[in-house]
């Protein structure tokens, strides 16, 4: 194990890209076939993402513009309303409340997530063998977990009555946490979800990012050193570099998952007390699965599609264009 | 030659892709709607919901119903509650839907006025309609139209330890809301040296507890007019509901959560520790509770919740299903036999022997040998429903406003009149107009 550990690698490099083979002049020669030959042998993938990326979308869209409730759905009407149902959707006060909401959600659940997951790979670079082992093992047991029974080892740690946290701050002499509720309102209650979300997506970030740090040399820092750097001048000139594109990358990523959690904030309150936790995942869910207007989610669906592309838009540019992040 | 091929090759791909994708798109249902054949034939496919009817009732139905009919067989399926509404959407939406459902009775409406049920009021007399638990079935009728029958009903009553009453010195089961809360009393000056001890254990979302206290007050949820519904939370009558919902929980000062409802934690497991004298509940939950504590059977009795009159009994939630055919149901002759059998006397005598009030019979005979069932059937006389409005699956499913409103107003965060009125708002925002 430690035998590894002083192998720079070569993980940081970007690998050359594919040498193309050189067109071979053979238009004369070649007939129509064997032209036609490397499109026919894409059709089948192609077909399979338009079966299976494109066409859901493309439904999703129709049926926003439908409208599509039990009774539509069974008889196979087709009702055209137009932009009814986003109309109708935007004209709700209490939409763009939610949608607020669920934008300062996600900054912090994302900012939150990649702060500690970029202190934890850094401690990681730092850590003796061993103790990153265990650390490492720890990450990969709470990434684990399922998502549903970790939200119900949350939901008893904060339990009014019976939770451990209540109990452990009163021993500690906060006394006025003895049956204190912290799903009494809708940012309590958010802020709990948020840990929640936090403590399950930090594994993927550090690990994702401790190895962009793994491929910096050690030469590097021990120059770094030499050079008479502070850590944080180390960080800035040596690591930054080096995980600036795989933080772009986790960041985008977690943007589009922690945008639409939904299961932890369902499990854990149902978006309530009166509304107070409700996102724009839990809107969709309430308005076509437990509503059953499946033209009106289609709809939020469609505006949500539109809010992430309009916030991950700069992030998919950087991506295309930075050389370091062209992962292509 | 051979290019050609590959040309037809892909040619066939594309087609078969686009018509894979236009046959899932289901524009085309609906088409099956005449079915009535003449001799009763084929496969009859009944989905009951787990808990329903005793596997010893179903057995005998289906095997009598096979032996009546040699040419039908009977395909039964038992389906769980979890996820059922949307399981029986994707089902109806089918083009092999099942031909006998069962309904839960609040999404009744829901699914009567969206038409996807088969109309079923000539057959009313065939299925033992005159005596059919009203409280039910006024949940399947819609636009004067029968879509549903009633299967069976059960309805929440208090449950209560005998001993403990006995040693608190009360002699009689309350009969009155005072009486009731003098027994509360007493109770904790009996056993409140015991911190962990619960005179009476009431969560602060039990919704359908608080339904019998806003309609003994005279009050109800909504109002209806023609086929449009307005709330009515912030009446009178809603609000003397509330208050005594809120007398109840402070007087007994109970432990359980205030933001969850009786299954968060399950009521009958925190009956069964023992330290709790009295809950609102179904006569079945005491079946959990004696897994706890075998002894709990012998000393647990029952008495309707009590009314604001002396003498009397609240009314009550009558929660239950109804039985019904889909409108796309390939067999819907041999399904509505099916019902016919199932709604006769014996099955309902069974259903009753087996704890439930049956739907489409007056005779509650089979409940009397249990003292906890005598005491649901006496009450269910006196049921009532949440409002027959095809939206109220919105408020069940969803964000309930009615258990926000609890929450809200126990907690403090709201004034009676602030918590009324925003609930008042939400539900008219849900099943309004």
């Amino acid at each position: 194990m430690t035998a590894t550990q002083n192998v720079s690698m070569p993980a940081g490099a970007t690998p050359p890209a594919s040498a193309r083979p050189t067109p071979l002049r053979t238009r004369r020669r070649g007939r129509f076939g064997d032209r036609l030959l490397p499109y026919l042998l894409l059709l089948p993938a192609l077909v399979a993402i338009l079966v299976l990326l494109a066409w859901p979308l493309i439904q999703v869209l129709v049926i926003s513009f439908r409208k599509l409730d039990l009774g539509e759905l069974v008889r196979g009407k087709l009702i055209w309303v137009g932009f009814d149902n986003y109309s109708q959707t935007l004209a709700d006060p209490e939409f763009w409340t939610i949608t607020v909401r669920t934008l300062i959600f996600t900054t912090a659940v994302v900012a939150a997530t990649i702060l500690f997951g970029l202190l934890l790979a850094v401690l990681m670079r730092h850590l003796n063998p061993a103790i990153r082992i265990l650390v490492q093992v720890t990450l990969v047991l709470a990434w684990a977990t399922p998502v549903i029974a970790t939200t119900t080892v949350f939901q008893w740690m904060f339990d009014q009555q019976y939770g451990i946290l209540n109990k452990t701050l009163d021993r500690l002499g906060f006394h006025s946490f003895i049956g204190f509720s912290w799903f009494s309102t809708g940012p309590s209650t958010l802020t709990v979800i948020g840990i929640l979300i936090v403590w399950q997506a930090v594994p993927f970030v550090t690990f994702t990012l401790y190895a962009g740090l793994i491929g910096v040399p050690r030469e590097q820092y021990e120059a770094a050193g030499i050079d008479g750097a502070s850590p944080w001048q180390t960080f800035r000139a040596v690591s930054w570099p080096a995980v600036r594109p795989i933080m772009t990358m986790v960041t985008f990523l977690s943007v589009l998952w922690d945008f639409n959690a939904f299961a932890q904030i369902w499990a854990m309150r149902e978006g309530g007390p009166d509304g107070g936790s409700t996102t724009l995942a839990v809107v969709l869910y309430l308005k076509g699965i437990a509503g059953s207007h499946f033209g009106v989610s289609a709809a939020i669906a469609t505006l949500m599609l539109i809010l992430l592309a309009l916030i991950t838009g700069r992030y998919i540019q950087l991506l295309v264009r930075t050389k370091e992040g062209d992962l292509s | 030659m051979k290019r050609w091929l590959k040309l037809a090759a892909g040619a066939a791909a594309i087609t078969l892709a686009t018509a894979g994708c236009a046959g899932s798109s289901g524009t085309d249902a609906g088409s099956a709607s005449s079915s009535a054949p003449a001799a009763l034939s084929g496969t009859v496919t009944v989905w009951l919901m787990t808990g329903s009817a005793p596997t010893k009732l179903t057995d005998a139905l289906n095997k009598e119903f096979e032996t009546a009919h040699p040419g039908v067989k009977v395909n039964y399926e038992i389906q769980q509650w979890d996820g059922i509404q949307q399981k029986l959407t994707t089902a109806l939406a089918g083009n092999t839907p099942p031909d006998v459902i069962e309904i839960g009775n609040t999404q009744t409406p829901y699914f009567a006025s969206t038409g996807v049920l088969t109309d079923l009021t000539d057959a009313k007399a065939d299925f033992n309609g005159a005596q059919w638990l009203k409280g039910l079935a006024a949940s399947a009728d819609f636009d004067g139209k029968t879509y549903g029958v009633p299967f069976y009903a059960a309805n929440r009553e208090v449950i209560y330890r005998k001993d403990m009453f006995e040693q608190a010195g009360i002699t009689k089961a309350p009969t009155s809301n005072d009486e009731w809360i003098d027994a509360i009393g007493k109770l904790k000056t009996k056993f409140g040296s015991d911190p962990d001890f619960q005179a009476l254990y009431m969560p602060g979302q039990n919704w359908y507890s608080l339904l019998s206290f806003i309609w003994d007050n005279g009050g109800d949820i909504a109002q209806a007019n023609g086929k449009s519904f307005k709330s009515t939370l912030d009446s009178a009558g809603a609000k003397a509901g509330l208050e005594f919902y809120k007398k109840l929980v402070d007087t007994s000062a109970t432990k359980a959560p205030k933001d969850a409802d009786e299954s968060k934690p399950q009521q009958a497991t925190v009956y069964g520790a023992g330290k709790v004298a009295m809950m609102i509940g179904l006569p079945w939950e005491l079946d959990t509770a004696v897994k706890t504590d075998a002894s709990l059977k012998d000393k647990t009795g029952a008495f309707a919740i009590p009314s604001k009159t002396a003498g009397q009994s609240a009314p009550v939630f009558l929660g239950g299903s109804n039985l019904a055919i889909p409108g796309n149901s390939k067999n819907a002759a041999a399904a509505k036999e099916y019902i016919k059998l199932l709604s006769s006397a014996k099955y309902q005598a069974q259903l009753a022997a087996a704890g439930v009030v049956p739907g489409t019979s007056t005779d509650t005979s089979g409940l009397d040998s249990s003292p906890l069932g005598s005491v649901m059937a006496k009450a269910s006389v006196n049921g009532k429903a949440v409002p027959a409005s095809a939206k109220w699956g919105d408020v069940e499913s969803g964000q309930n406003p009615i258990k926000d409103m609890l929450t809200a107003y126990l907690t403090g965060k709201k004034t009676l009149d602030q918590a009324t009125a925003d609930a008042n708002a939400a539900l008219d925002k849900l099943i309004g107009g």
